[in-house]
Order: structure tokens, then sequence, then C-alpha cells
């Protein structure tokens, strides 16, 4: 029944709220379905992974010139979990985390904004998003993430909004110093074992835990104001032409850790741990007539201090260790052929210790063998046609290890209201390594969405 | 005859000028005896509104194919003027608040004094929630898919051509097809051939008639390198009356290609100047305000 409601306010949505209130009312939203079909069929799941259907709406109260009001509630519904219920699988067991909207997860913004010359604030749920990087979050990491799509999704989406406080001061025109207080905690997700786009990590765990049924104790920090994350930002331009930020981040990691704490009672826990992350980013577009005018080039470096790190053989983690790690990007991005817009990344991912008791560097979401210096190389090229009624685009990343992934996109507008997107994503590597780890999970996304 | 001196000296000190860069926040206008240069620079100086202080307005482009299918996008505009302090003649700010898929996407443009310099280019992207500095797009590319490109609208200098004056004629008058009005009929102009100094250019000329009243482009007729008419351009030059003062101001355009018959139109309204913008509002700050 609670289904039906649902749908029924989907389809009655968009025409009962498809009207201005006021001037200082403004509002928004979409309905949307997905499906994800897989391409590839194994023992795990059918083709039909996901049947998802979305209501998003935005709304706007503007109180006065300064103050400012914005909420964002977004419910989703995947049908795929009831139309597979039959096979019994444990794809169909995952419902309950993958099947609706949880918790306070349909609260996507919540905030009230203060803006002036010099000052703004804002206060409420809300995602802050740090970095230059496309797809790569070294820098982007205030907020936790939502991995039950692997990095499928736009990172908009993937980002867990917090409650925090953002103020951002100016003391001259383009330099601004941006201060975070985050004393929510909501711990970064991954999709739940045998899931789609489950990690290796989760089914390896799940078979363990059906097999020998270990103790596992989750410990998060409780949400103490002591316990709050704290951030500052300096970004500021020189000469008009290159623009840079200073970046600061403190507090337990979004991340959460598996510990063994007793081998012989099978005793694990996941545990967030405190950690520092300073970083830097930068962009710079050459503007002048020469050899280098119309690219831009921008990155973004991060050293993460403290932050626990798994070591272990080749698919088993025996140990959890803090160690040190730098990550950089650079980027080059520059319009070719009138319309094609190319954006070139390189980036290296440096672990303090490759090796630690004798234990070799782990992969976070395979347990795969990593080197102490993992190179990533990602290509994106996009482009239009028929008056950017059509707009394609494809994203490839790869790593060193010949591990990697293409994912291409074309969107269509059908009405200004009506948007199609065909999407294909194809994952290649060692079964050890993070795009590796899907290689028999392609997919294929069918999306049609209204928006009011 | 005394007032012919008077005369006289007046066009000479305004022939002076204009030799010279036109002054920000001053309203120009062509006059009789004018050279092409002088003409087109006037021309320039009204089409980036680089005689008011700022100005804001909401602008609604419509793309319409040929079977008459029609797609709309709507945007609010705002720009400051700087007046070359720091190198930079204006910044402007545009945010796109229609269709709901590209609602919240803003683009933040600083354009240089230096006509040899590419603009610097800021994007809000709301699917990431996040600011990109951006390349400049190609000159010659379609600006939001339309039938103008980016220079027709946003880029291109008066050192971009050269310019001869082909004479003063009445304008024919211009069928608007958005309304089926036709507009500017029998209009006092002069006529400028315009050839791009780039190479092998997109367009080898376009045939410009310029309005004596208030100085604005109103029609344009882009030729290949064949020598043939492929696209028309009509923009509606009106004054906008501010009680001390009255500036010219575009308040739509429609741009034809006539080898797929495709056209855009892009109607301007709500255009206020000299509101005291903040240049706060011109900043990577502000495109990060953004809650869409």
């Amino acid at each position: 029944m609670r289904k039906v409601l649902f749908l029924g306010l989907l389809f009655l949505g968009g025409n009962l709220w498809a009207r201005p209130v006021n001037e200082n009312l403004e509002y928004a939203g979409y309905l949307k379905t997905e499906f994800w079909l897989k391409n590839y069929n194994d023992e795990s799941h059918l083709s039909l992974s996901s049947f998802k259907n979305t209501f998003d709406l935005e709304v706007e109260y503007k109180l006065s010139e300064n103050w400012a009001f914005f909420f964002h509630p977004r419910f989703f519904y995947d049908f795929a979990y009831d139309l597979r219920e039959d096979f019994n699988s444990n794809f169909d067991r995952n419902q309950f985390k993958m099947g609706h909207t949880q918790r306070t997860e349909w609260l996507r913004d919540c905030y009230l904004d203060f803006t002036s010359d010099k000052l703004d604030i804002r206060i409420g749920k809300q995602q802050v998003v740090w970095g230059q990087a496309d797809g790569l979050p070294f820098l982007d990491r205030v907020m936790p993430f939502d991995l039950s799509y692997y990095w499928l999704y736009d990172f908009a989406d993937i980002r867990i909004p917090l409650w925090m406080i953002k103020v951002e001061y100016s003391p001259e025109l383009n330099s601004t110093l941006q201060f975070l207080l985050i004393p929510d905690f909501e711990a970064s997700r991954s999709a739940p074992a045998y899931a789609p786009f489950a990690f290796k990590a989760n089914n390896d765990w799940y078979d363990f835990k059906t097999s020998y049924n270990p103790l596992l104790t989750i410990y998060r920090p409780p949400k103490q104001f002591e316990n709050s994350r704290v951030g500052l930002r300096w970004r500021s331009i020189l000469g008009n032409d290159i623009e840079y930020t200073l970046n600061w981040l403190y507090g337990y990691s979004t991340s959460a850790y598996t510990y063994t704490d007793s081998y012989a009672s099978l005793q694990f826990s996941r545990r967030h741990k405190l950690m520092h992350m300073i970083g830097f980013s930068f962009n710079k577009s050459f503007v002048e007539p020469g050899l280098l005018e119309g690219w831009t080039i921008r990155g973004e470096f991060a050293y993460f201090h403290n932050e626990p790190t798994y070591y272990g053989t080749d698919g088993y983690r025996r140990r959890t260790e803090r160690t040190d790690k730098y990550t950089y990007v650079l980027g080059f991005d520059k319009t070719f052929f009138t319309n094609w817009v190319f954006s070139l990344q390189f980036a290296q991912f440096i672990h303090d210790k490759k090796t630690f008791g004798g234990y070799q560097l782990l992969n976070t979401y395979t347990y795969g063998l990593l080197e102490k210096v993992e190179n990533y190389l990602t290509l994106k090229v996009s482009t239009d046609f028929m008056h950017e009624r059509l707009k394609p685009e494809v994203l490839i990343i790869y790593n060193d290890d010949n591990d990697g992934r293409i994912s291409f996109k074309a969107k269509y507008e059908l009405r200004d209201n009506f948007w199609l997107t065909l999407g294909y994503h194809h994952f290649w590597g060692p079964l050890g390594g993070s795009n590796g780890q899907f290689r028999n999970n392609d997919h294929l996304v069918l999306e049609a969405k209204y928006t009011f | 005859m005394r007032w012919l001196f008077i005369f006289a000296g007046c066009l000479l000190l305004n022939l002076g000028v204009f030799a010279e860069k036109l002054e920000y926040h001053k309203v120009y206008t062509p006059q009789e005896g004018m050279s092409a240069e002088e003409i087109m620079k006037i021309m320039y100086h009204n089409k980036y509104s680089l005689f008011a202080r700022d100005y804001q307005q909401t602008g609604e482009v419509l793309y319409v194919d040929p079977s008459g299918f029609t797609r709309k996008r709507v945007w609010k505009r705002q720009r400051i003027v700087k007046a070359g302090q720091e190198g930079i003649s204006y910044k402007d700010l545009v945010v796109m608040t229609y269709p709901t898929e590209l609602k919240g996407l803003a683009v933040l443009t600083w354009t240089y004094e230096d006509p040899q310099k590419d603009q610097n280019v800021w994007l809000w992207i709301p699917s990431l929630k996040k600011v990109r500095k951006i390349s400049a797009s190609e000159d010659d590319d379609a600006f939001m898919g339309s039938d103008f490109t980016v220079e027709e609208v946003s880029t291109r200098r008066f050192e971009d051509e050269s310019y001869k004056l082909i004479g003063s004629k009445n304008f024919p008058g211009y069928k608007f097809e958005h309304t089926g009005e036709v507009k500017f009929k029998d209009k006092p102009c002069f006529v400028v051939e315009c050839t791009p100094l780039k190479p092998h250019w997109y367009y080898s000329k376009r045939i410009v008639w310029i309005d004596k009243d208030t100085g604005g482009n109103i029609f344009e007729e882009y030729y290949d390198k064949n020598g043939k008419l492929f696209k028309t351009l009509f923009r509606e030059w009106v004054w906008t009356d501010l009680g001390d003062k009255k500036y010219p101001s575009q308040i739509s355009l429609e741009c034809k290609d006539l080898r797929t018959n495709h056209r855009t139109v892009i109607l301007m309204e709500d255009t206020k100047y000299d509101q005291d913008l903040s240049e706060y509002d011109f900043t990577v700050k502000a495109l990060m305000r953004s809650r869409w």
C-alpha cells in the first residue's frame, strides 16, 4: 500500500507543485526512473540490478536580501528487489539497505543561509566540496561517501550531507577563509555483500561470517561536540591568474577500518580514527596568446597523517596500521575541434610504507595487493550535437595495474522538462583491483527524468 | 558662421576621442562623417554596455527547429564594468534558472581590456556542487547550443576584423519571425563590411547594419568562403530611459541559419542599469553560494 501511495505522489506531484507560490519562494524537482541492467550473468544476480524511482524536491525561501532557507528532500524506491524476490538470492536480502531510502538520508539539504559581501554563514545539513580533481576524491574528503553504486553516480549524489556550520570570511575581494565545524557524524557507506556493486572485501567478509560466525563490534565516535570535525580553507588568487587553496581537516575519519581484536576468539571491530589531512589545490587558465593558450591546468595535493591502512597477503587482511599517505593529481583541460572538451588527469597515490611486519600493502576495497605508488590516468571527453540537445561524454579511468573502467553517457533532451539518458559502464582489471573486482559486472543504464 | 566653427570643433574633438579608446561610462552614438572603424568602436562599446557601471537582466533563449518545435532556456545575467581596473574590462555572472535540469548552472567570466587575452571562466556545476575553472569556449562554438556563436554573443572584439564603410542606407525592415512583426523599416543606418582577420574562419565577411540612432548593430548577414549568405542575425536596439540619462539596450535577437532553417530567438527583459552591484557578487565565493 505504501508503495502505491508513493507512486501516486510521484506521478501527481509534478502537476500539483509546478506553480510558483510567490517571488520569495522558489522550487524545483524531478521524478526519475532508472534501470540498471547487468551485462554479464553470473551466479550472484541476474540481469536487472536496479529499477530505481526517485522523487526529488528543492525549495528555497528568501527571508530577506541576506537570509534564505533551503530545503531538499529526496526519496527513492527500488522495485528490482520486489521483481526479483522469487529468486531468493543474496541480492534480495539487500532490500533493507538498498531498496529504499534509509533513516535520515531523505534529507539532502536543510540549511539557513546568511550572505553578505564579506561574510557568508551556512548553518544546517549541507555538502562542502574541496579540490580540483574530477572523479578522484583526494582533497574532497570533508563529506563521507555513499559508494553503494561505487563511484558511478554524480559526486553530488555520492556525498552524504552533514549538519554543520560553514563560515566564509573575505578579508579582501578574491580571498576567502572558510571555517567548518562539523558536530554531525556519518560513516561512509559501501554496498552490502552481494549487492550489484558490493566490494570484494564485503563479499569475502560475508562468506567468512557465514562460515565462522565471528564477533564484530562497530565503534562510532559519539555525536558529542568535542568529537566535532574541524576544517579550514584559505582560497585566493595570485595576480588575477593563479587561483589556489590551502586546506586543513582534522577529526574522525569518515571511513571505518577493520581491526582484528582477537584471532583466537574471532573478535573483530570496525573503528573510525582521528586523522589529519593537509593539502592545497590550484588552477590556472592560459589566457595569453602562445603555445598554452586555451589550456587550463589544475591540481591538488593531500597529505593524510595517521590514516589506518591494511596490510596482509593477497586477498587476506592481517593487520591494520596507521600510516601516512600522499596523493596528488594534475589536470589538463582544453577544447578542441570547436566543441570537444578534453580533460586529462594524472594522479599518484603514495603510501608511506609498502610493508608492515612482513605483510604487504592492501587495497581497502578488495584486499588485493597494492604498490607503494599507485598511478592513475583519467580522460574525459564531452561534446554536444543538435543544438546541445544530445550530449555524449566518455570517462576513462586507468590504473597502472591495468585496472580501469570506461563509462559512457549520452543525455538527450526530449522536452524542456523531459530528459533521457543512456549509459554504459565497462570494467576491467585483476580481481584485486578497485575496478577489476567488477570485471564481470558491466552495466547498461537507462534513465528517464521528468523535471518540474 | 560661429556655430559652424563650434560644430566643426566639436566634431574634431569627437573624432580625436574616437582615434583613441572610447571612455567607459559614457554613451556614444555614431555621427555622419565617421569612419567605419569609429562606427564599429561605438557599436562594440554599446554591445558590451561599457557605458554603464553595471547592469542586470533576465534572458530567454528559444531554439526553434524547422518543424516549429521549441526548447527554452532562461537565465539571469549581471555585469559589472571594471573600466580597465587591474586590466579587467568587465565581469559577468550568468545563472541558469530554466529548465530545471540546468537550473543553478552558473558561469562567472572576467573579460580583459587586452584584446589578445582570452576570458577567465569559472563554472558552478550543480551535479558536482563544485566550481571548476574551465577553458574559454572556442569562439566559433555555438553559444549554449544556439545558432549564435560564442564570439557573436560575447567574445568578438573590435580588433578581430577589418572594416569598410559601404555607405548610409535605410534599413529595408526585418520580419521578426517570433512575433511576425516587421521591425525597423526605413531606419537610417550605416552599412559596414567586416572581414575577419583570422584565416579560414567560419565566415568570410559579414555585412552589418548599424542604427544611426542607437549605434546598435541591428542586422548582420554572414557569408561563407564561396560568398554565399548562410546566416542572418537581427538585434532589436532601443533606448532605455533612466530619467536623467538614457542607454542603448538590446531587447530581442533572432539568428537564422539558412542552411538548416533552424533559428534562435533571445528575448531580454527586466534590464536595469547602474544598480550599484557589489563586485563581491562577481567572485568565486559568490558562485559557491549557489544552492541548486
